[in-house]
């Protein structure tokens, strides 16, 4: 069965399942299929072209090639949440076998926009024994690891805090690293025994621009060309602020000790 | 063993930060885990620690790909936590240390270990999912006749 819709509808469902995406942190060949999908699910030939900081789909009804509708959405803040990436990939794959009605569908979306996500407590937890598992991996020793799970705690949330004050990334990856810097060699200082290397290395762990590389590597091989370079060049960007803010807490140990 | 558990640790836990499905953690964090073995199994044979990050993307994309067909998810969700143990971190921070205290061409040469390493981890995600991608093309191909 197939409900019959307004194009302008239709847009609407699959610019916001592209926006949730987007935002989430997907590929960009992921959010394109996506909006093609759905659109063709409710009979509607569709172009759409998105970048990492924008999407644009034009959309026109098979049946009535006058109603034609253009919408344009601006992504400006993008986090990762691989969750929702899960969620809207299910969404779109349950509407080829049963569509859905504008409400139900809004709803739906709206409700996973809204979805759950780990506690705060839980996440502080995770970065510190990532933490932890790094300064080991990187030859430190349980007493090194456990100080590490603990600054990558204290990192963590200064990220989160800096996060919801809107700060830019690469600003709040210069101050994570450079604490993270600042903290491992004045603790190094204090108790001799411990390996400063590997509390730092494990510490700046969290920062790392996984997502960015992974995806630009993706993109590429998708041929969105633009959104890969941009996405190599953000890694490369937030790559070099760890490095910068790192190399600023070493010089001005070396200084002041 | 001890680091397998680590780098298992290692996966899992920035999966939670990526807040990921609770029942694909666990094998998120497998994922990292068999890609760190592999990592230290090919550094033992053959000793160039490129060729093992190489080897190492190769595994873990494989995985990734595979469980994604299997659990029907995108393999993002797999391959972002599983490919943190094996980035390059501990020789981008030498390559800063040596360049903090003076040592230029030490820093030149990390600096290219570093680098390296990047592309082999690219270069294997890129064969694996190249091989993926063209295995669903055949799929759909068959399916549509």
């Amino acid at each position: 069965m197939v409900i019959k819709m307004e194009v302008k509808e239709v847009l609407n469902i699959a610019l916001l399942s592209g926006e949730i995406l987007l935002t989430s942190g997907s590929e960009i060949y992921r959010v394109e299929d996506t909006i093609e999908r759905i659109c063709s699910v409710y009979g509607i030939k569709c172009e759409s072209f998105v970048t990492p900081t924008g999407i644009f789909i034009s959309g026109l009804a098979v049946n009535n090639p006058s109603e034609s509708v253009s919408l344009i959405r601006r992504i400006r803040n993008r986090t990762i949440n691989l969750h929702n990436i899960e969620l809207i990939n299910t969404f779109s794959r349950d509407l080829q076998n049963s569509t859905l009605s504008y409400d139900e569908a809004m709803k739906k979306l709206k409700s996973i926009e809204a979805g759950p996500y780990f506690s705060f407590a839980r996440r502080l937890g995770a970065a510190g024994v990532t933490s932890f598992a790094y300064a080991i991996l990187f030859k430190g020793s349980l007493f090194d690891g456990l100080l590490t799970g603990v600054i990558g705690m204290l990192i963590y949330s200064i990220l989160e805090k800096m996060k919801n004050a809107d700060i830019s990334q690469y600003f709040r990856n210069f101050i994570c690293s450079f604490t993270a810097g600042v903290m491992s060699v004045f603790i190094g200082s204090l108790i001799s025994s411990l390996n400063v290397n590997s509390i730092l290395v494990g510490s700046i762990m969290i920062l790392v621009p996984g997502l960015a590389i992974t995806n630009g590597i993706r993109d590429a091989l998708h041929g969105d060309i633009l959104s890969s370079q941009a996405r190599i060049a953000e890694a490369l960007l937030i790559v070099t602020t760890i490095g910068v803010g790192v190399g600023a807490a070493l010089l001005l140990m070396k200084y002041w000790m | 063993m001890k680091e397998v558990m680590l780098a298992f640790l290692g996966s899992y836990c920035p999966a939670i930060l990526f807040n990921i499905e609770r029942k694909n953690l666990v094998w998120a964090g497998l994922c990292g885990a068999a890609g760190w073995t592999a990592y230290k199994l090919v550094i033992d044979l053959s000793g160039s620690g490129i060729f093992a990050v190489f080897i190492a993307a190769l595994v873990i994309s494989f995985l990734s790909e595979f469980m994604a067909k299997i659990f029907k998810t995108p393999a993002t969700v797999f391959y972002i936590p599983s490919l943190f143990p094996i980035v390059p971190g501990i020789s981008a921070y030498y390559t800063v240390l040596n360049i903090i205290n003076g040592k230029i061409t030490e820093a030149a040469y990390v600096g290219l270990e570093t680098v390296a390493s990047a592309g082999a981890i690219a270069f294997g995600i890129l064969v694996m999912t190249t091989i993926f991608k063209y295995i669903n093309t055949r799929a759909m191909y068959k399916k549509g006749q």
